[in-house]
């Protein structure tokens, strides 16, 4: 009897288990299905789940409803210059921070700590107001330089600097390290495993960003992926649900790709904001 | 890039003072300045070395899109001196805060099309140039019935590109079945008792309406005029829609829904349209309201006999036109004004507009193409697409007041709350007056 | 995606700091003083640039009638922009908008994720598989997730509505009516936002120690009390921190709104940051988007403040 219940039991679970995953699966499938389907088919009522005739061409015409080249590289160009500012103004903030002791640290700190509470959203009209007025706007640097420095990657490098052992950086000076080399040649590659974290997360965000490139930008020569995906909703003649589903293909895979291999980087990236 | 073009126009200007030619004083000076700025100046580089690059921004999507890069391709190949670069810039909306956006940041187009009912706006706020000393005269090949929403203050700012009116477009099979009369109603009345016959139900279900439209400001507009209204008075100060001409539309299209003979397609700003256009094609609806510029994609899709026909006539005929015109933008070097106005003319010349209009539908916007062999053998094989022309002796400028963009939102929400049930006509006509005035005081 | 954490951390001092020993002055002592400054400061030169600025200057802004198109016409207005807003009666729409949709979202959002983390936290693979599922709409972009939901909700051929007729029930408004709209984009929010809350409270349930539960079991403590006196107190700190990073979070929704709704229909999911963008880039009402992104920011900065006050008493109660 009780090993009934218990069967039974784990027979539910498993069918919620499916449920669960079938309800967080099953629309990317379905974005997957329609980038294949002809557009009456699209148009068919009820709908068929898999396409009768696989219609590769949508992929080839959402990329080329755009200059999509342009926009994948300064989708890059953006996302990558900005891991780069910020792994550059990171690292010796939060080896200050984990580092020393000076008047104002406190402080200062909190300072950041406001700084990674409060969304950039907030603000973007006055930051719009000053790229305009230094000529930047519509250009990659009003993408990159507003994020050029991360609180969160300052604090989240100040945690791992703080665990790295005394005796480490006492053996470094004694042999007269400069505290600059000690800083990039040995506490960074200690912080190995939480700066790759923060590169995922920082990289993942910037190149899912949809906000600050519509508001920054109006040529394509330096618009990025998003909205250039964005601008397949609009087309004359019924929404193209096969090609905007092609070329949304496009923008998640590399991003689904980096997540099946670093998943658990990945996770951990995002949990840490949590600790 | 934008850089060089400021330095590039503080030059031009400087070397306009120094060498005592008055500005805009007339053709002959805006055209030895130019050139006074091309030679003497080797910083203005796009000017001196090399082809003038000029930057041009549309708002068409699709095919109509791809026939404008083909059109671009085509003005490129011939002018030596001149690069035109096009951008697609979303759809009308989205291109006019663009455009602002862009002069706001310094790094404008040099031509855009900008939707007709904006033009006020773009002038007002002196981002336009004045095309009077380039067009000498030359304005007078467009057709007068196009050129309403072109001045601001008496000065020509603007020339027409894709200009539309709406159209009823019928179903023909579907009225022959019906036993109506296949050019489609001719008044409200008609409209309604059209709608009724065309309709059709299953048990409690709706499966076929006779009549669609969105409930966009552009149908309203051409309803009000067609009850001998206006949407805003003479000096553009008030809006006069708060009476039986303003209401008249909201009440008929209320009554329809009520009924269950006219289909209130969903989705916000063009969506309904698509949605109004799809139900069509699939013969879900008998006949609707959409721009002539449709014509091209709707008869290529249709797989029954359809018919464009004059919007139904209250107590008169009414239209408002639509579509863009083509705008100079005032901060460009006079380089790139020169070489912007060089294309906004071929862009318009009766040899581009008369395939660009049967490419989409859109009107020719010269006198001379109506005019022409090659479009008149056209309209004898597709009479559906001379309706907009002939429309025309009833058409309407759109209003013209710098604060219309915000305003038409204002409007056509109360429309639709109006539409929904969440407030009376009355209710939305006062609710949209209140706002609209406190707008255009501004 | 959010960019928070919490300030655990913030009185806590590490092992070992390089004292800075007082003594006769050289030029190396005063380096060396100088170094954490040096240090820090292109963070903080760019914090300045792109925050602390912005944010005086938005004050200012608000205060002032502008648009972008012609920034050198500004005009003093004080309060005139505070008191059209307080009189739009679209502004209050969208005020209520964002508070339906913030509550909506995070009271949902949270307890779905709660009751998902107490059944996911477990260590057959199974699990954990399930658990990266949630967790993937998380790191897609909001556009993707926004227009694959907004094909799954079209009113005309979409595959909910399909789904629903198939089953004989009645076709669905979705996005396309005001009653609904708003429902839908809470939706979205849920199923992008559920994987990341869970995953986060399943980190909160592994760091409770397990000699607690070791001994609520020889209590033979039912589960629900357990859940009660155990779980949730041991949790709140994760609870409390969920709370206001996802309350922030819906505050700035945007993307969904752009491209699913556009504010609409009729105002219908018009929200705090969207209308922002409308009067700033849209209508080029500078001083009403200024003072509404005030609005903003005090809603914002209390939100902040209680999150600091609240975390640094944990750590002192410790």
């Amino acid at each position: 009897m009780y090993r009934v219940v218990l069967a039974s039991r784990k027979t539910v679970e498993w069918i919620g288990l499916l449920i669960v995953a079938f309800l967080f699966v099953f629309p990317f499938l379905w974005m997957a299905s329609t980038a294949f389907k002809t557009m009456p088919e699209v148009r068919q009522f009820p709908p068929t789940l898999l396409p009768e005739t696989w219609e590769w061409s949508n992929f080839a015409q959402a990329w080329e409803s755009g200059p999509f080249l342009m926009y994948t590289w300064n989708s890059i160009l953006v996302a990558v210059g900005i891991l780069i500012l910020q792994f550059l103004t990171a690292v010796p903030a939060a080896y200050a921070f984990a580092r020393y002791k000076f008047p104002g640290r406190n402080l200062l700190f909190g300072l950041v700590l406001i700084v990674l509470m409060i969304p950039g959203q907030v603000i973007f009209l006055p930051i719009y107001v000053q790229l305009s007025g230094w000529g930047l706007v519509n250009t990659l640097w009003s993408l990159i330089l507003p994020y050029a420095a991360s609180a969160f990657g300052i604090f989240l490098l100040r945690q791992a600097f703080m665990q790295v052992p005394d005796e480490v950086i006492e053996a470094a000076r004694l042999d007269n390290a400069s505290e600059w080399k000690i800083m990039w040649t040995i506490m960074v590659p200690m912080a190995k495993p939480v700066l790759v974290t923060f590169g995922l997360f920082s990289f993942i965000y910037h190149w899912n960003d949809y906000f600050w490139p519509l508001i920054m930008t109006n040529s394509d020569e330096v618009r990025t992926l998003p909205i250039g995906i964005s601008s397949l909703h609009m087309s004359d003649g019924g929404t193209l649900w096969n090609v905007m589903m092609a070329g949304n293909m496009i923008l998640i895979l590399p991003i689904l790709v980096i997540f099946f291999v670093a998943q658990r980087h990945i996770i951990k990236a995002f949990i840490y904001q949590s600790k | 890039m934008f850089s060089m073009k400021k330095t590039g126009t503080i030059l031009c200007a400087l070397t306009i003072g120094l060498s005592g030619v008055l500005a805009g004083c007339g053709s002959s000076g805006k055209e030895q300045s130019a050139s006074t700025g091309s030679t003497s100046q080797p910083a203005a580089s796009t000017a001196s070395s090399g082809p003038v690059e000029i930057d041009f921004w549309y708002a068409l999507g699709g095919v109509r899109g791809k026939t404008i890069e083909d059109m671009v391709k085509k003005f490129n190949e011939i002018h030596k001196d001149i690069i035109v670069k096009p951008a697609y810039q979303g759809a009308y909306q989205e291109n006019h805060s663009k455009v602002l956006a862009s002069v706001a940041a310094g790094n404008n187009p040099d031509v855009t099309m900008v939707e007709i009912a904006s033009i006020a706006a773009f002038a007002d706020a002196k981002v336009l140039e004045d095309l009077t000393p380039y067009s000498q005269g030359d304005e007078k090949k467009y057709i007068p019935g196009l050129m309403k929403n072109s001045y601001w203050n008496d000065k020509l700012y603007a020339v027409p590109f894709n200009r539309s009116t709406p159209l009823l477009y019928i179903n023909r099979d579907m009225l022959k079945e019906a036993g109506l009369d296949s050019n489609g109603p001719k008044t409200w009345d008609e409209l309604v008792s059209f709608s009724q016959k065309l309709s059709k139900k299953e048990g409690d279900k709706i499966t076929r309406y006779g009549f669609s439209t969105p409930v966009d400001i552009w149908f309203y507009e051409a309803l009000v005029f067609q009850g001998g209204g206006n949407i805003l008075s003479e000096n553009g100060k008030e809006l006069t829609i708060n009476n039986e001409a303003g209401k008249a539309p909201l009440e008929l299209w209320s009554k329809m829904v009520k009924e269950g003979i006219m289909k209130n397609p969903p989705g916000e700003n063009y969506n309904a349209w698509d949605v109004a256009e799809q139900d069509f094609l699939n013969q879900k609806v008998g006949m609707i309201f959409t721009s002539t510029g449709s014509l091209t994609e709707l008869k290529k899709n249709a797989k029954f006999d359809m018919g464009a026909a004059f919007l139904p006539a209250n107590k008169t005929s009414g239209t408002p036109t639509g579509g863009a015109n083509l705008v100079m933008l005032a901060k460009s070097t006079d380089a790139e004004k020169k070489a912007a106005w060089e294309f906004m003319k071929w862009m318009t010349d009766t040899e581009q507009t008369v395939p660009w209009s049967i490419a989409s539908g859109y009107m020719p916007v010269t006198t001379e193409a109506i005019d022409s062999a090659e479009m008149k053998a056209f309209y004898e094989k597709e009479p559906n697409f001379k309706v907009a022309v002939d429309q025309l002796q009833y058409g309407y400028p759109r209003p013209m007041a710098p604060g219309y963009k915000e305003l038409q939102d204002v409007i056509q929400k109360e429309l639709q709350r109006a539409m929904l049930g969440q407030a009376t006509v009355d209710e939305a006509m006062q609710a949209a007056t209140e706002k609209g005035s406190k707008l255009l005081k501004k | 995606m959010r960019k928070a954490a919490t300030v655990q951390e913030l009185p806590g001092v590490s092992q070992s700091k390089t004292e800075v020993r007082p003594s006769a002055f050289t030029w190396s002592e005063l380096a060396s003083r100088l170094r954490p400054y040096l240090y820090l400061a292109p963070a903080l030169i760019c914090f300045v640039l792109f925050f602390f600025y912005p944010i005086g200057s938005i004050i200012y802004l608000s205060f002032q009638d502008w648009s972008l198109i012609n920034l050198e016409q500004m005009e003093w207005v004080g309060l005139q922009n505070y008191q059209d807003l307080m009189q739009d009666g679209d502004f209050h729409q969208v005020l209520g908008n964002t508070a339906v949709f913030t509550f909506a979202t995070v009271g949902i959002g949270l307890t779905l994720s709660f009751l998902l983390a107490l059944w996911l936290n477990k260590k057959a693979k199974v699990y954990g598989i399930i658990q990266a599922t949630v967790f993937s709409p998380h790191i897609i972009s909001l556009v993707s997730v926004s227009m694959l939901w907004m094909w799954l909700m079209d009113p005309q051929f979409g595959l909910l509505n399909a789904a629903l007729e198939a089953v004989g029930l009645p076709a669905y408004t979705w996005l396309t009516d005001p009653k609904s709209s708003l429902l839908s984009l809470i939706i979205v929010s849920i199923w992008k936002g559920v994987g990341y809350n869970t995953l986060i409270f399943i980190a909160g349930l592994q760091s409770i120690p397990s000699d607690i539960y070791e001994a609520a079991a020889l209590d033979q403590s039912p589960w629900w009390r357990t859940l009660r006196r155990i779980t949730i107190p041991m949790l709140s700190p994760t609870i409390f921190f969920l709370l206001i990073i996802n309350t922030i979070s819906s505050f700035q929704a945007f993307d969904t709104i752009a491209i699913m709704t556009q504010g609409g229909p009729i105002n219908s999911t018009n929200m705090l940051v969207y209308y922002i963008y409308e009067q700033g880039m849209d209508f080029y009402n500078g001083g009403i988007a200024s003072a509404a992104s005030v609005i903003l920011l005090i809603l914002v900065g209390i939100l902040t403040a209680l999150h600091f006050l609240v975390m640094s008493k944990r750590v002192h109660y410790r």
